[in-house]
């Protein structure tokens, strides 16, 4: 029979993501195979620059190893790449290298999970309670076609940093080190992550929405991003209250078809959403895939 | 209109089964016991006068389907006539076979309601 590992291998082979690549590495790590499991993760780093995860395993990696300092800068990294990435901001907090830096990245995964128990058992050991809720932040800049996430966690003040040490947790979330500005530089914008999607035949346009239904990124939509994306968070919250009053979970995706076309909305984790325009009868099996991709480019966990 | 809400739950994958008007009110239903179908038929309600502003609003004509699907089933409303078949599918079916086996029965319903 064949094993769970073979069967991701292959998978990673014929469809290259970075959850794959991640998971594959995690898998390797587990049986042992340490130089697999660093080998999956810079492959990773290489092939999807945009993922934070593969860093967040490699500093567990480096971590195991004895290698503390490197591993904070590989997590520090990750951070950089993805202030939502629940994982990254635990290991950093483990990591940083005073009592402030920790409390500031465990508020900030406050700010996307509200009430997570050990978040909030962290904090309290730390002698810090939860932050009080953050004010509306204002819009994001609509000069170009990728914006930042609005919920992107606002950098605090630094904290001192702590004699000796040359890690650097305790810097503001938002502040590049030198290797994450080379990344971002040789990186496309977000806007991009769409590409591949609006590539299809079919595809009139397509946007990327957070979970309040603002637009993060757009393609093709000749000015129509933000009122689709905040029709499609409305139209997912309601297919959700549906959902609950038929006794299941919330909605990750619909489909909703007219005569003139159909909108198709992808979720991961309920924290993006991908929503396609496209013309009747386009199948969307291809979009599915296309869509999930672009999210995992875009950094969603 | 009751024997061909049953028959629809008999397709393979298809748990429950609902004939809503476009504004929420229940015409017909065959969902299994536990489920209020009052509050899902206004709930079902709310969910198709949003899917109508977004093809409205985009000008893509009159919505004809609409399928969300969660990781313990999914929620097919398919347009007949005035109004809308709901069908609400276990975990693991096959939506595109369930729209496939679905069709006639909707149809017929579609006719009744056109009678």
């Amino acid at each position: 029979m064949e094993s769970e590992l073979e069967r991701l291998r292959k998978k990673v082979e014929n469809f290259p993501s970075a959850s794959l690549y991640t998971r594959l590495a995690e898998l390797l790590r587990q049986e042992g195979d340490l130089v697999g499991a660093e080998a999956t993760c810079q492959r990773c780093m290489r092939e999807f620059p945009r993922s934070a995860q593969a860093y967040v395993i490699l500093a567990g990696l480096r971590l195991d190893a004895g290698a503390r300092a490197e591993a904070a800068q590989l997590v520090a990294t990750a951070v950089e790449k993805e202030p939502r990435s629940y994982h990254a901001l635990r290991m950093a907090s483990d990591l940083a290298s005073s009592p402030a830096a920790a409390i500031r990245h465990l508020q900030a995964i406050l700010a996307f999970k509200p009430g997570d128990a050990p978040v909030l058992a962290r904090l309290k050991e730390l002698g810090a309670g939860a932050p009080a809720p953050a004010p509306a932040p204002a819009p994001a800049p609509t000069s170009t076609s990728a914006r930042a996430p609005a919920s992107t966690p606002t950098p605090a003040k630094p904290a001192p940093v702590q004699a000796g040490t040359s890690v650097p947790l305790d810097l503001p979330l938002a502040m590049p080190s030198p290797v994450t500005a080379a990344i971002r530089a040789a990186t496309p914008p977000k806007g991009a992550a769409l590409d591949a999607l609006c590539a299809e035949a079919g595809v009139r346009g397509a946007c990327v929405a957070d979970a309040q239904g603002r637009t993060v990124a757009a393609k093709h939509l000749d000015g129509q991003d933000d009122l689709l994306a905040a029709l499609g968070g409305e139209l997912l919250r309601s297919a959700s209250a549906s959902l609950a009053a038929a006794g299941t979970g919330a909605a990750n995706a619909f489909s909703l078809v007219a005569a003139g076309g159909q909108v198709l909305a992808f979720t991961r984790d309920h924290q993006l959403m991908v929503l396609v325009v496209a013309d009747p009868g386009v199948r969307p099996a291809m979009l599915e895939l296309r869509a999930r991709q672009a999210l995992i480019d875009l950094g969603a966990t | 209109m009751d024997e061909i809400l049953a028959q629809l739950t008999r397709v393979r994958g298809v748990g429950g089964a609902l004939l809503v008007s476009a504004d929420g009110l229940t015409m017909a239903s065959s969902l299994r016991s536990g489920i209020d179908e009052n509050a899902l038929s206004a709930a079902i309600g709310e969910t198709i006068g949003t899917a109508q502003r977004v093809t409205s609003s985009l000008s893509l004509g009159a919505c004809t389907g609409f399928t969300a699907t969660t990781d313990q089933g999914a929620l097919l409303l398919l347009a007949t006539g005035p109004a809308f078949v709901v069908l609400l599918t276990d975990t693991g079916a096959n939506l595109a076979l369930v729209q496939i086996e679905s069709k006639p029965l909707v149809e017929r319903l579609g006719a009744r309601l056109a009678l």
